[in-house]
């Protein structure tokens, strides 16, 4: 089959950056450990009060493990509990939430934070919050006629 | 006289509409734009927390 020189170079390049691309994913999912915020942790969404991580919302210091605190939201139609929290600067914290009710969003703005939060599942995200802000918590799936007052509020300070 | 004007008619230059270059660089113009804005989506990824 005769092919133009051109369509071989351009046909290299596209196939480089595929496995370029597909190797980033590889190794992000299987050497660095990176899986989906909600990966088999599951509540029953009718007792999520009772729930020993969920009774308690909020920040809360651990020892022993990988990271320093752990913060507990949980989410309902239309807010976060809780609504405000202070985090220390530096500190790793793994956020952890659920949903009373239905689906919610968990975005804080200007972050890598950005989870599902589904009833009946645990969505959980490790990360060191290491700038000083005020970092607004969004709902970013449409859960109902309060969706767009549905937020919270993560303070880093020092 | 008549045949003469034919013949020059017919020998019209046709190379360039073969040619690939143009596919070529546009081609790379969108690939290079795609692999810049990953890259740069990338670092804004490793900036933030």
């Amino acid at each position: 089959m005769h092919m133009h020189k051109f369509e071989k170079i351009w046909l290299i390049f596209g196939v480089t950056a595929l496995l370029v691309f597909l190797s980033v994913l590889g190794v992000s999912a299987f050497y660095l450990g990176n899986q989906p915020p909600s990966c088999l942790a599951v509540v029953d969404p009718t007792k999520v009060d009772e729930h020993e991580t969920f009774k308690e919302p909020g920040l809360k210091k651990v020892e022993g493990k990988d990271w320093d605190y752990e913060l507990v939201f949980v989410a309902q139609a239309f807010a976060y509990t809780p609504g405000t929290v202070e985090v220390p600067l530096g500190a790793k914290v793994k956020v952890i939430a659920t949903s009373k009710d239905v689906i919610h969003g968990f975005g804080v703005a200007g972050t890598n934070i950005n989870m599902m939060v589904e009833p009946g599942y645990i969505s959980e995200i490790v990360t060191t919050f290491d700038k000083v802000g005020e970092y607004l918590v969004l709902c970013n799936e449409y859960c109902g006629s309060g969706h767009h007052l549905m937020t919270s509020m993560i303070k880093v300070v020092e | 006289m008549a045949k003469a004007e034919l013949k020059s008619e017919t020998k019209t230059e046709i190379e360039d509409s073969s040619s690939l270059k143009g596919t070529l660089v546009s081609v790379f113009f969108v690939g290079f734009f795609i692999v810049v804005l990953w890259v740069g989506v990338y670092f804004l990824y490793l900036d933030r927390f």
